[in-house]
């Protein structure tokens, strides 16, 4: 990144004149929130309290994998989990907009709840670049609301601060590697998690099917670039699709859901291309998911759209 | 060396800044409502795409208009701000034969200036429903692709490019070559 050094000491700075008192982070262990949360650490040390909502979207594994890291990092932080009101409030909602304003507002409501808890006047963000630009405003389409900005509420008790607005992801990475992150190469993984991944109404059945179908998908990927076949794609995961198709399971009719694999390179998430796969990678990943969770999926299919005119994740 | 960039709503405007700003240039992004005085003292500007339908929402496009007319230093209009500077000076706009989105293969017609130095065929990414038609009296195409004619334009007789590909995004191949040559044609400029 241009000048990376500069942006750290600036940051630091201008975090220590404007935040006065206490402050909380939305943090989800991903790589913007982290070194959002790891400069903010060095401006204000423990008035930052790092908070984490699990909100029953995430992938297997991750809410303590993400509570590792946060204690690696020495963050000041607190768990929620909040699963059921996320889900309450998802109840036969099928439009993407509608399911990231809702999330978007969820979060909020968490945070606001937090902030009064702590005493903390100022919330901060991981946002960058693509978050606002994609979200839209007065002269741009909406493309997608991020959960971090179209999903914000207008009123809010707490003031907004976010030190990465102008950068992607590749400058973030770096700055990630210059603070020791830990987060530094994980991959991008959406706000609204797991319930843009699923196509259709939200359920906790449906999520299920797609964690463990994103989960097969990327311990196979993973698998395979250990083994020197491929490089590891920008991100990789698995959608369910809402669609119902005909199979034949040990010369029984079957007649269940679809899993597309998405897999991209990309630099800042801004253009994609849809990643070459080895045929023999993405066979492993198709007879897994369709021999360990053949109650629900018989087939699946992969994603060979570029970005534009698709999007990395679907919804 | 100070170029700006207008904002027409384009999903990569800010692309175009990090671009900029990489390559060591006073730069920043400002609305197309911003009135030129404010901008008489640049040294080049971008005029950025954007999603309006240039030929039937022409508010959308702001001050471009003026900024065309009354500036001296360089213009260089992307996508959408190259259909508004065709149309504008007596050009016509239309739906796309073939629309474009992604890779394209450009061909280039003309090495004087914007792609100075770079092959005859590359890859560049585009992204846009409309095309130019037919260019304006006194423009030159400098490129075009099989599914479009009008990729690249050059005015004779006046410092103003355009561009319907999008130079800003990374997968596009020679794309900050083609910026550092508009930021050449700025330098060289006579005034």
């Amino acid at each position: 990144m241009l000048g990376a050094e500069d942006f750290i000491n600036d940051t630091i700075e201008d975090t220590k004149s404007k935040i006065t008192g206490k402050a909380i982070i939305a943090c989800s262990g991903g790589v913007d929130s982290m070194v959002a949360a790891a400069l903010v650490q060095k401006a204000i040390g423990d008035r930052l309290l790092a908070v984490y909502v699990d909100n029953g979207l995430m992938r297997k594994g991750e809410t303590e994998e993400v509570e590792a890291m946060f204690k690696s990092m020495g963050f000041n932080y607190v768990i929620e989990d909040a699963s059921e009101e996320f889900f309450t409030a998802l109840k036969s909602v099928t439009d993407p907009e509608a399911k990231r304003k809702i999330i978007g507002e969820k979060f909020i409501r968490v945070f606001e709840r937090r902030a009064k808890e702590y005493g903390a006047e100022f919330l901060i963000q991981g946002t960058i670049a693509p978050d606002w630009i994609e979200s839209g405003d007065g002269v741009r389409d909406t493309i997608k609301s991020h959960h971090n900005v179209g999903g914000l509420p207008k009123e809010m008790g707490m003031s907004l601060y976010e030190p990465l607005r102008d950068l992607y992801k590749d400058e973030v990475r770096d700055l990630a590697r210059m603070l020791n992150v830990a987060a530094s190469e994980r991959q991008p993984f959406p706000g609204p998690a797991l319930a843009v991944r699923c196509l259709g109404e939200v359920t906790p059945e449906n999520i299920e099917i797609v964690r463990e179908a994103c989960y097969i998908v990327e311990d196979e990927i993973k698998k395979a670039a250990d083994a020197g076949k491929m490089d590891l794609p920008w991100q990789y995961f698995a959608v369910l699709l809402p669609s119902k198709s005909v199979g034949v399971q040990g010369d029984r009719r079957a007649y269940g859901r679809t899993i597309a694999i998405r897999a991209v390179s990309s630099i800042d998430g801004m253009t994609a291309t849809y990643s070459r796969i080895p045929l023999d990678v993405l066979d492993a990943i198709s007879q897994r998911i369709t021999n360990t969770m053949k109650q629900s999926v018989n087939r699946v299919v992969y994603d060979i759209t570029n970005k534009p005119p698709a999007t990395i994740e679907w919804e | 060396m100070k170029v700006y960039v207008i904002d027409n709503g384009s999903q990569w405007t800010h692309r175009e800044w990090r671009v900029l700003r990489y390559l060591k240039v006073d730069t920043k992004i400002v609305p197309n409502t911003t009135p030129f005085d404010e901008l008489k003292d640049l040294d080049g500007l971008v005029l950025s795409g954007g999603a309006p339908n240039v030929a039937t929402e022409a508010a959308a496009m702001g001050n471009n208009g003026e900024y065309l007319d009354k500036a001296d230093f360089p213009i260089l209009g992307v996508c959408a701000g190259m259909q508004f500077l065709c149309e504008h000076f007596g050009g016509t706009l239309g739906p796309g034969s073939t629309p474009e989105f992604g890779a394209v293969p450009l061909k280039v017609d003309d090495h004087d200036d914007l792609f100075k130095g770079l092959p005859d065929e590359f890859t560049v990414w585009a992204s846009h429903n409309d095309e130019v038609k037919a260019v304006p009296e006194g423009f030159d195409v400098i490129a075009h692709s099989d599914s479009c004619p009008n990729e690249a334009v050059r005015c004779r007789d006046r410092p103003i490019w355009g561009v319907q590909f999008h130079p800003e995004v990374e997968n596009t191949e020679h794309g900050v070559e083609i910026f550092q040559n508009f930021l050449r044609i700025i330098e060289d400029h006579d005034y």
